[in-house]
Formats: C-alpha cells, sequence, structure tokens
C-alpha cells in the first residue's frame, strides 16, 4: 500500500489487486484532491500503459475527492477500455453525478 | 579532508590549556625541587652526626694511651701492649707512635704498626707540634705525603708538663674514592669529604664521586674534629624521593598537553560546526527569500495571463445588470484554468459561459484561452447552449489532449425572462428569487474532452421578475473533506434573503465563500433582471 501525501498534508492510499474475473481493482482511501491528484495520477500510470481491458476503482474508503481527483479518474478513464466506480461514499457519488460524469464513469450497481 | 582555518574558540581552548599545564608542571617542578633539597639537607645533617659519632672511636684510644704513657714515664713496652688492637690493616689506625713533647726535634718513641709517615717529614712535624703545643684534646694534620696518603691524629693530656703525645696515622686510598656501600640508607647519594672548612682538591679526603667540582642540587654538613673539623658534601645519584615524583610534572605536562590538545580539537570542532550551521541558516534564509521573489514573480506572471484572458468589459443591457468576480487561488503559483464570458446575442439577449479547465498552472491558462475563443466563434455561428457545447466538444476530441473541461451555457432572453441552459459537467446556477434560493434543475452532460460525439442537452428555465441568476465555479463551494451538498447549501444561504447590489452580492459571496485555505482558483458571473 502507498501513501502518497499531498503538500497540504490530505492523504490518499492506494491499494491494486487482481480480481477472479480479471479486472485490475484499485482502491483509493482517504482524500483525494488537488494537492494529491498529480501524486496518485502518476503512480496510476503503469495500469494504464499495460492497457487493463477493465478497471474497476473501490471508491469505499475515500472520504473526499473533488474536481482534480475527477481528473485522475478521467485520465485513467480515457486510456483504458472499461472503467467502472465501485461503492463510492455520498460526497464522492454526488460530485460524479454533478459533473455529469455517470455516462463515462458508470457507478456499479 | 581540507584544511580549515582554525575556529577562535579552538585556538583560545588550545592557548588555555596550554598555560595551565604549564603553570601545573612548573607548580609540579617546584615542588618537586623544594622536596629534593630538603630531603638532601636532612641527608647531610643525618650524615653530618653519623661523622660525629665517628670521633670517639679516634680519640678514645689515644687519649687512653696519653695518659698511659704520662703515668709511666713513656714505657714503649706498655704503649704498644695498648695500642695493639687498634693497629693495622682493616683497623682504625695504620700506624700509631709515642712522642715526647719536650723534643726540639720531635721524633717517635715508641712504633706500632707501619713508621708514622709524619716521621719522615721533620719540617712538618716540626710545624705540627709547635702548632699543637699547650693545646689540648685531639689535633689533626693535614694530609701527609703523597705515595701513601695519611691523616694524622696527636692527642695531648691536657695540664701535664714534659708528658707524652700519642699520635696515629689512619690511611688514605690514593685516589681519595670510595663508594658508599649500596645496601646502605645514602647509597641514592654521592658525597665528598673535606678536611677542615675549605672545599679545595688538596683537602679532600673521601669521595665517590669522579667529576669535579661538584654541580648540581647539593648539601653540605660541617663536622667538628678536634682543632679542625670534616665538611661533608652531598649531591642527590638520582631522585631522593623517588622516580614517580622526579616524573610527575613531566607526566603532568604530557598529560596536560594531550588533554589540551582533544580540548582544542573538540571545541574546535565544535565551533565549526557552529559556524556552519550558522551558515547554512543564513543560506536557507537567502534561498527562502529567493524562493519568496521567484514565487512572486511567477504568481505575478500567471495571474496577470489570466487576468488579460479575462473579458475587460461586460456588455450592458436595458432590462439586466451584468456583473462578474474572479477570486485567483488562495496560494500556489498554479493559477486555475477558470473562465467566463458574457457576449450580447442580439438587443434581446446575452450568452453566458463560464468553465473550468482541468489542472493549474501555465497550462489550464492557455488551454482556456484556446477553448474561450473557440466557443466565442461558435457562439456567433449558432448561439444555442447545446449547440456551443456539442462543437466545444467536438473541437476538443479533434486535437491529443489531456485535460477537461467542465462548460456551462446559458443564453438569456431578457425581455422573455427565460434562460436556456446547457451544462457539460458544470455546476447548475443558483436562480435567486428574493428570501427563494434554487439550483437550477436540468441535465447535466459529460466535461469537454471525456467522451467522444457526446450529446449535450438544454433546458429553458422560467426567471422571476427582479431575480439574479448566479453561475460560479466550484472553488466557490468545493471545501476538503465536506459533501458538495453543504458547499452548495452555504452559498444558497449567504445568496439569499440580501437586497446588496448585484456586484457587491458576488464580491461579498466571493470575500466569504471562497475559502482562504484553497487551492483552486473561483469565478463567479451574475445577471440580475431590473424588472
Amino acid at each position: 500500500m502507498a501513501e502518497l501525501e499531498g503538500e497540504a498534508g490530505a492523504d490518499v492510499a492506494v491499494e491494486t489487486r487482481t480480481d477472479q474475473a480479471g479486472a485490475t481493482i484499485v482502491k483509493l482511501s482517504g482524500e483525494l484532491d488537488s494537492a494529491n491528484a498529480g501524486a496518485l495520477d502518476a503512480s496510476l500510470a503503469p495500469l494504464t500503459r499495460d492497457g487493463s481491458a477493465q478497471l474497476i476503482f473501490d471508491l469505499s474508503g475515500l472520504r473526499f475527492m473533488d474536481s482534480a481527483g475527477i481528473a485522475v479518474l478521467l485520465g485513467v478513464a480515457a486510456k483504458v477500455a472499461v472503467v467502472r466506480l465501485r461503492d463510492p461514499s455520498p460526497p464522492v457519488r454526488r460530485v460524479i453525478e454533478l459533473t455529469g460524469l455517470s455516462a463515462v464513469l458508470p457507478i456499479e450497481l | 579532508m581540507t584544511l580549515e582555518r582554525p575556529s577562535r574558540a579552538g585556538v583560545i581552548a588550545l592557548i588555555l590549556g596550554l598555560v595551565v599545564t604549564a603553570a601545573l608542571t612548573l607548580t609540579a617542578l617546584a615542588l618537586y625541587d623544594r622536596n629534593e633539597t630538603r630531603l638532601l639537607k636532612l641527608s647531610a645533617l643525618e650524615l653530618g652526626s653519623l661523622l660525629s659519632a665517628a670521633v670517639p672511636t679516634v680519640q678514645t684510644p689515644l687519649a687512653s694511651a696519653a695518659e698511659l704513657a704520662d703515668a709511666t714515664g713513656g714505657d714503649a713496652q706498655k704503649f704498644r701492649a695498648f695500642m695493639a688492637p687498634y693497629v693495622g690493616t682493616g683497623r682504625q689506625f695504620q700506624s700509631a707512635s709515642l712522642w715526647r713533647l719536650d723534643n726540639a726535634h720531635p721524633s717517635p718513641t715508641a712504633v706500632i704498626g707501619a713508621p708514622p709517615v709524619l716521621a719522615s717529614l721533620p719540617q712538618q712535624a716540626r710545624q705540627f707540634f709547635g702548632h699543637t703545643k699547650g693545646s689540648s684534646l685531639l689535633s689533626v694534620t693535614g694530609i701527609l705525603g703523597s705515595s701513601t696518603p695519611a691523616l694524622g691524629y696527636l692527642y695531648t693530656t691536657p695540664g701535664v708538663k714534659n708528658g707524652f703525645a700519642a699520635y696515629a696515622e689512619g690511611l688514605l686510598p690514593k685516589s681519595r674514592r670510595s663508594r658508599i656501600a649500596s645496601g646502605s640508607g645514602f647509597s641514592d647519594l654521592n658525597y665528598a669529604l673535606y678536611l677542615g672548612h675549605s672545599r679545595s682538591r688538596a683537602d679532600l679526603l673521601l669521595t665517590s664521586l669522579r667529576q669535579f667540582p661538584i654541580t648540581g642540587r647539593q648539601a653540605s654538613d660541617v663536622v667538628p674534629f678536634g682543632d679542625s673539623a670534616f665538611t661533608l658534601v652531598i649531591t642527590p645519584r638520582e631522585s631522593l624521593g623517588g622516580a614517580f615524583f622526579q616524573s610527575l610534572p613531566w607526566i603532568i605536562a604530557g598529560v596536560g598537553v594531550l588533554l589540551t590538545l582533544a580540548a582544542a580539537l573538540v571545541t574546535d570542532r565544535l565551533a565549526r560546526r557552529r559556524r556552519h550551521a550558522e551558515q547554512l541558516a543564513v543560506d536557507l534564509d537567502r534561498v527562502a527569500t529567493e524562493n519568496q521573489r521567484m514565487y512572486t514573480q511567477q504568481r505575478g506572471i500567471a495571474q496577470t495571463l489570466q487576468h488579460a484572458l479575462l473579458p475587460d468589459a461586460l456588455p450592458e443591457l436595458e432590462g439586466v445588470r451584468v456583473s462578474a468576480h474572479y477570486v485567483p487561488a488562495a496560494s500556489g503559483i498554479d493559477v486555475g484554468g477558470d473562465w467566463y464570458d458574457v457576449v450580447k446575442v442580439d438587443d434581446h439577449g446575452v450568452l453566458l459561459l463560464i468553465g473550468d479547465v482541468s489542472g493549474h498552472g501555465l497550462r489550464a491558462a492557455i488551454t482556456m484561452a484556446s477553448l474561450r475563443h473557440a466557443a466565442l466563434a461558435y457562439a456567433v455561428q449558432d448561439s444555442a447552449p447545446a449547440t456551443v457545447l456539442t462543437k466545444l466538444s467536438d473541437f476538443v476530441d479533434s486535437g491529443e489532449h489531456d485535460y477537461f473541461a467542465t462548460v456551462l451555457c446559458a443564453l438569456i432572453d431578457v425581455q422573455g425572462h427565460t434562460v436556456t441552459v446547457a451544462s457539460a459537467g458544470h455546476m447548475a446556477p443558483l436562480l435567486i428569487d428574493g428570501d427563494d434560493g434554487r439550483y437550477v434543475e436540468f441535465q447535466v452532460d459529460v466535461p469537454i474532452g471525456v467522451a467522444r460525439e457526446a450529446d449535450y442537452h438544454e433546458a429553458v428555465v422560467r426567471v422571476p421578475s427582479y431575480a439574479t441568476l448566479v453561475a460560479f465555479t466550484d472553488g466557490l463551494v468545493e471545501r476538503r473533506g465536506e459533501v458538495l451538498d453543504v458547499g452548495l447549501e452555504r452559498l444558497r444561504d449567504a445568496a439569499t434573503g440580501t437586497d446588496l447590489p448585484l456586484d457587491e452580492l458576488l464580491s461579498g459571496l466571493a470575500h466569504d465563500l471562497a475559502s482562504a485555505e484553497h487551492h483552486d482558483d473561483t469565478a463567479l458571473v451574475g445577471i440580475q433582471w431590473q424588472n
């Protein structure tokens, strides 16, 4: 598990595994904002290079995400065939809804 | 390792340490010296008293022999018999003889042992007897002879006229050299024993020394012996107080110098570290100042650029007031990619555009500029909001890019009191009607640059009289660790129930809500109906 420390002290933890179906699961925990989005983006670069067919962001542990975090998810979505979001917390779900991103970043039911 | 100039503290420690060491060494030397001199004096006195104790061993047999001779009228037989135990090799005397005192040419009347050296020296014998006549007790000749040097002792009984004198001689070693036995208490001393009070070589009786004159530390004692005296001079062969006390000053000096060197080195090192630390602090301070200057400069450049990209003036239309407010990010050299535009479409309508390009800094500002100009160009062709957004989406899609942008596009019909609105991922505007405020409800579509061939939908909203429409970017409502709805609610509360002029309303909202901690910049645009 990698801890990404942002300049303002917010931190986001990243944990990556592959499930039985072959999808890559990226679990994000903590807070994701403009202070640490850049670092997260860099740490996700290897995943998108490998070109996994399916990538699931497990957002159950993510307490907060702002538009910079959305930008990171969108950046990944642009390079991977299928990206889905799993179990976002209410604040995160709201950001996705308000920015009209449900179509691009579908939330698993 | 490079050689550096030693620190002042190190040099001071070195000098202080050496001074203290020198003082201690000198004190120890002085104490040692005093102690040695004292011990030597004590030894001289002790040897002197030993010597005094030897006087009777010479005087007593001679006194007895003289009295015997006086009583027996100079009986040679009796004299020889009496003196026999004292004369011979290994005994007190080498020779003993009896002399008549009234003889003008003195010669022995009875002799036991070797013939007296004095008898072969008539000149000296005459002087000696002339000198001693009338005197009492023990007289001592000078050193007699040279081939077999001897010392003579003469005893005359006091008060007896024309009596006899008992005379004895002891041989002296020809070289005068005689060592003190190594086992004795004085084996650590050299000595010289003189006859009389002088210290001339001619009067030297015995010595353990090879070299004269005697130099260095010495002590002397004078022991009376008959009508003469012995002068004893001693000098130490080695330290009397022991080797340890002799080396103590040098031990102190050596240890002191070592400790001083160590202390000076440690002090020097500490002083250097402090100097380095101080230098480092100065350097850091300079770097910080320089950073601050560069930061201010870069921030200034980016902000100037952004302000240059934002519209200089907003259109003026009958029936509405138009106002906008831009707040740069609270900190960081990065400026955001927020922008807005309000353009006149015809006499009745304006098109309001507000957007936010993802990312920060110069790149975001440049992207923002290209999006803004593209949007203005599309608006001139067809001002329908959904059409503008669709074209903008196609425009972005046609090029390589790694950003996205949220854009709100609203066509305002001033006289018709309607707003036609479409959004590419941007937050809905707030419609304020007196004490009532609500966010315009319509379908928000995906941001620009996210999906190919995105569809954008528009909605028409009715606007009440004197209502105010406020469009904004997320810096106004987004706070870390907070659900977005809380921020939206805060904005609605702050914006409703006031009758402030539009300018003041917007600057007040910007001031109160754009959080100081936030890294994002914020733009607000407001349209206020005058009827």
